[in-house]
């Protein structure tokens, strides 16, 4: 199985559309990792409260429940931007050129395909819950603390139209490498054997210990 | 065309765009998309007026998949999981385990290889990844073992081996996935993983013994360590002991009520290894490498989990797991047989896949079968195949398929570790890493062969919790 692959950079205009989207992707991560964090901390804050001051704290689970899409999703297209989207690559490491890119396009495509459909979908269900004439302009919320559900189901076609955005430059880079013949073409993860990405991950841990 | 042959054809259509090296998340979540489109049209007879209809009725239904299965509290424990492994680094935990282990366990033979077991098994329990922990460890421990005469090859095999027993030891993400994806009770599954993880570890280590006990130039014991050393070197462990006991009283209190949810624990654990970290010396700029790290795996782990949810929504209208238990249990061959045919097919699928991709890809069809071959999802003990009540049956297999991928860690062609370990040595080839992780595809089939054959080592401890 693959892992996350390096992506190179040039003067092309697809380089620095890919640069330029890459702050917003690493923004949307780091507020996923933020998320985690306060995670940490209103998890143990609510334990603390109901064992040493006994009053459960209020709206706990609705908190959680609400920030779960920001953890879960927000960071989706700072992931397919590098390649730590797993994908079985016994097949891929083998092929090389023209053959390669094309089978690169093809499956970003499709996943292209994919998520512009969910993407409708999603707004579509965030827009059944949005109705600016109701008080907090949101149809549905929660059940402890009446959170409106509407801003945790938005976050989900915000992702994916950013994951869409990234998706329609790494198809452009494809092609673009496709039909020059590119050997490393920008603005893509480019492909890594497993020792390539065991010596990733063994550097990602040097230093620290 | 039935609903089972459109579910066959999707299916195989998903299994051809993973194999062509599509993301393992997406050809999951468009193998359910298009299903789903497929089924509603062959509802409607493939008439092109209805075809738009069917469209926007699949997309609704796969565009709510997301939100709507990732906002559950249970889930929250995946990310805070991951966390405590990020920050357990900065926490620079490793050599302190070491250390513990090294004057608590070296005397005995090749006790420098137990030690590095024990202490990878106890850093893994908190790093929760696998290929990380035999990294860190290839580091520490193959050049203390070498420079007291061990084999070069078995040294680096004991590591990449007990990087593996991560997955088994409370926290555990995988077997978190797992109980969401087959929807059982992630404390019990958790507290399940405890005593087989540690099991594991001790095979390891009586292997290691029996070896240097055989070959008397393998592993030589280290002596001379006094009680004072011993003891003088437990308080620097003691955050990763701590997280463990922590998550477990926080599911099971022999002593009283569960002290929380297993997430809270997993807060608490996280919060305790954060300030050892700040401790330690991290900053922000390390928290914020730590977090972007997390929220990336996080976010990876997620993204397969709604994209086989997606498919796992179209299985269900298209009937296909329903129709792969009855075939299961109608073949003449006793449940156990076809159990272990099952498990020796995970064998040969981890050789080639990521353990996450391969469980939750096949789960949602194997899992309802070995429900079946076992009596149901709510059959009693007395009248069960595998002596066991269902719930009891689906903590067992989940145990079992997440010790079949911790396997799958180590065998060639791509075991992840071994590449790992090598990667981090210039000294070894990936060969040299293979040849010495050999003797522990022995322990971990003992291992399997125990867990399968003596069910009590995995359902004792979950079966304390009413």
């Amino acid at each position: 199985m693959a892992g996350s692959g390096a992506v190179l950079e040039d003067s092309s205009l697809l380089s620095r559309l890919d640069r330029a989207l890459l702050p917003l992707e690493r923004f949307c991560a780091l507020l996923s990792g933020l998320a985690i964090f306060s995670l940490m901390f209103l998890a143990a804050y609510s334990v603390i409260t109901r064992k040493f001051l006994g009053s459960p704290m209020m709206g706990y689970v609705d908190l959680i429940e609400s920030a779960m899409p920001i953890i879960a999703i927000m960071g989706v297209a700072y992931v397919q931007r590098d390649g730590t989207h797993i994908r079985m690559d016994m097949l891929v490491s083998k092929l090389s050129g023209r053959t390669l890119w094309l089978f690169e396009l093809i499956s970003v495509l499709m996943i292209l395909i994919l998520m512009a459909a969910l993407t409708w979908g999603s707004w579509d269900h965030f827009m059944r819950s949005f109705d600016c004439a109701r008080p907090w302009c949101s149809k549905d919320s929660t059940t402890d603390i009446y959170l409106p559900l509407w801003p945790s189901k938005l976050v989900v076609p915000f992702a994916f139209f950013v994951l869409s955005l990234r998706l329609i430059l790494q198809a452009w880079g494809y092609g673009r490498a496709f039909v020059y013949g590119l050997e490393n073409p920008a603005g893509v993860p480019l492909n890594l054997t497993v020792a390539e990405q065991a010596a990733i991950e063994a550097r990602a841990v040097q230093g620290a210990d | 065309m039935d609903s089972i042959s459109i579910g066959l054809w999707v299916s195989g259509g998903m299994l051809v765009m993973v194999l062509l090296g599509m993301r393992v998340a997406f050809a999951a979540g468009m193998a359910g998309f298009v299903g789903l489109v497929w089924l509603r049209w062959n509802g409607y007879d493939y008439d092109p007026e209805k075809f738009s209809k069917a469209l926007t009725v699949s997309v609704r239904i796969a565009g709510l998949t997301p939100q709507s299965k990732v906002s559950a509290n249970v889930l929250s424990l995946i990310p805070v999981f991951i966390l405590i492994g990020y920050l357990a680094y900065y926490a620079k935990l490793t050599t302190a385990l070491f250390e513990a282990c090294k004057r608590w366990f070296a005397w005995v033979p090749g006790g420098l290889a137990v030690s590095t077991v024990f202490a990878t098994a106890g850093f893994a329990a908190v790093s929760g990844a696998s290929v990380a922990t035999a990294a860190v460890f290839a580091r520490i421990a193959i050049p203390e073992m070498l420079k007291i005469g061990y084999n070069k090859q078995f040294a680096a095999g004991v590591v990449a081996a007990g990087g593996t027993l991560a997955s088994l030891i409370p926290p555990s993400a995988i077997l978190v996935i797992y109980a969401i994806i087959v929807e059982q009770d992630v404390g019990k599954l958790l507290l399940a993983g405890f005593i087989p993880g540690a099991f594991s570890a001790v095979v390891y280590a009586v292997l290691i013994i029996g070896i240097a006990m055989t070959f008397k130039n393998v592993g030589p014991p280290v002596r001379g360590f006094t009680w004072k050393q011993r003891f003088e070197s437990l308080p620097p462990a003691l955050p990763i002991v701590a997280v463990v006991v922590i998550i477990i009283f926080f599911v099971y209190n022999p002593f009283g009520d569960a002290w929380g949810t297993p997430t809270e624990g997993g807060a608490i654990g996280a919060f305790i290894v954060f300030l050892m970290a700040v401790y330690r010396g991290m900053r922000w700029a390390q928290l914020k490498d730590a977090l972007l790290e997390t929220a990336k795996l996080t976010v990876m782990i997620f993204t397969i989990i709604w994209g086989v949810l997606i498919y796992v929504r179209f299985l269900g209208f298209a009937k296909l797991p329903d129709a792969f238990s009855d075939w299961i249990v109608s073949l003449d061959m006793a449940p156990l047989t076809i159990l272990i045919c099952i498990l020796l097919a995970y064998a040969v699928l981890g050789m080639f896949m990521d353990a996450i991709g391969m469980l939750l890809l096949t789960l949602p069809v194997v899992y309802p079968a070995v429900m079946a071959l076992n009596g149901g999802e709510y059959v009693s003990a007395a009248d069960s195949a595998f002596g066991m009540s269902g719930p009891m049956c689906a903590i067992w297999f989940g145990i079992l398929v997440v010790k079949m991928a911790e396997f799958c860690l180590i065998t060639p062609p791509i075991g992840l570790n071994c590449f790992v370990v090598a990667g981090v040595r210039d000294d070894l080839t990936v060969q040299d890493v293979f040849k010495g992780v050999m003797p522990f595809f022995l322990a971990d089939a003992v291992t399997i062969a125990l867990l399968v054959a003596f069910p009590a080592i995995v359902l004792w401890l979950p079966s304390l919790v009413g």
